[in-house]
């Protein structure tokens, strides 16, 4: 047993210490991180966000430090999601300059001043240009030809006309109601059989259950002739799932055309690159309606050809029928009366040939009103030519 | 009879009137069945025309 009482000293004292030789080392120094983050608690309203760093060995933590980002560096964390196109959430690996506090009461973290967006932006675009090319090596039918992806998807002819529809999108979005209310307010008064088939877009889940939709609607008793995918909201900025492999690749071999309106003029997903890409649900909407239009505009010359044709084609009948008519008219004997001609008649045969009638004979010229008898006195050759 | 069929009749018969061989006697019958076939076609004619401002118009 020892009797000896150990020598102490308060908590305060040491903690002051710890302080103290902390901020000797690290005081008025900023540091520059690589680091995944987790735990992220963003508090929106008061411009405060705790998470901590880690650092993996296989699936094990091996370090780990609480963080924070005060109102006065927040706006990274927005402009983070702006630049990159994805939430700030737990998983991400980021970049950023910190700086170290000791509190002596709620310990130690590291205090966020700055994020590289660069990083971020490289990195994603490095995964985005990975996936494109494993796209491309893993499926012959995907083929990249002068900077644009050829799919079986993209490739497919549209219908000609487009009635039966299938929504793919998320409850109660935007995207749903930009879309239904254009394409059900349509000014040419053209009908649709729109079918909604609805799931969450955003997520770690949102690729496998788009998927398990298009499988539905793939399976549908319903022949549709075309799926809509869209996805509604300025402030949806997660667009990670439409950049994911197996979805994109479900896509573009998807034998149904899909018309994706999923995104904002700065942004293209992998997904809009595997169909046809119109950006906005409205704008898919349009696309629908101005095809539609288009098939109807054909029709209509298709009517006018047909009755000019008709038209054309009696119009030169009557020509024909009239040209006819009148050489029939002319041919008429009693037209030929009308001109001072007459018919001689002999024992009542018409003459032909004069050789057959002599002086004496009594011949019957037949005029246009009357007929005249006479009898003939002289005959004599006739010198004029009149055939003409 | 036909429309096609009349013109036909009609054309041949134009023709043979033309010719110089013609007996007087038998022209005047000639002309009678000109003017018969021509009158028969003007008819299918104006009926055909008849027929299709109405389609048309039906479908307006």
């Amino acid at each position: 047993m020892n009797l000896l009482m150990p020598q102490t000293q308060k908590l305060s004292e040491l903690i002051s210490d710890i302080d103290t030789t902390i901020k000797n080392r690290f005081g008025g120094k900023t540091f520059w991180i690589k680091a995944e983050i987790t735990d992220v608690k963003k508090q929106p309203d008061k411009r405060w966000c705790f998470l901590k760093f880690i650092e993996k060995d296989g699936n094990t933590i091996t370090t780990e430090m609480k963080g924070v980002f005060w109102a006065n560096s927040y706006n990274y964390i927005e402009e983070f999601e702006e630049e990159t196109q994805q939430k700030f959430v737990s998983g991400l690996e980021i970049t950023c300059n910190v700086r170290v506090r000791f509190h002596k009461r709620f310990g130690m973290d590291l205090e966020v001043l700055e994020i590289d967006f660069a990083y971020a932006i490289g990195k994603l675009e490095r995964e985005r240009k990975q996936t494109l090319e494993r796209l491309v090596n893993e499926n012959p039918l995907i083929r990249l030809l002068d900077g644009y992806y050829s799919t079986p998807n993209n490739r497919a002819a549209l219908p000609m006309v487009f009635q039966n529809i299938a929504l793919i999108t998320a409850p109660n979005s935007d995207g749903q109601r930009d879309f239904t209310n254009v394409i059900e307010q349509n000014k040419y008064g053209y009908a649709f059989a729109v079918t909604p088939f609805l799931t969450q877009v955003q997520g770690d889940n949102a690729p496998q259950l788009i998927m398990e939709q298009l499988r539905l609607v793939e399976a549908s008793k319903t022949d549709f002739d075309v799926v809509v995918i869209v996805r509604g909201g300025g402030s949806d900025i997660d667009f990670k799932s439409f950049n994911d492999y197996e979805l994109a690749r479900q896509i573009a071999l998807c034998e149904k055309p899909i018309l994706t309106g999923i995104g904002h003029d700065r942004n293209t997903s992998i997904v809009d690159l595997m169909a046809r890409q119109l950006k906005t649900p409205t704008e898919v909407a349009a696309f629908i309606l101005d095809n539609n239009y288009g098939f109807e505009n054909n029709l209509l010359r298709i009517k006018a050809r047909i009755l000019q044709l008709a038209e054309d084609t009696i119009d030169n009948a009557k020509d024909e029928l009239k040209h006819y008519k009148q050489r029939v008219k002319n041919l008429n004997p009693t037209t030929i009366l009308k001109k001072g001609f007459a018919i001689v008649y002999a024992d009542d045969k018409i003459v032909v040939d004069p050789k057959s009638i002599t002086t004496g004979t009594e011949i019957k010229m037949h005029l246009q009103q009357e007929i005249i008898i006479s009898t003939v006195t002289k005959k004599a050759k006739n010198e004029k030519e009149y055939d003409l | 009879m036909t429309y096609n069929e009349a013109f036909n009749a009609l054309e041949i018969l134009v023709e043979e009137i033309e010719t110089d061989e013609i007996q007087l006697d038998t022209l005047a019958e000639k002309v009678k069945q000109a003017n018969e076939l021509i009158k028969f076609c003007e008819t299918k004619l104006r009926k055909i025309d008849g027929d299709i401002k109405k389609v048309t118009e039906g479908n307006k």
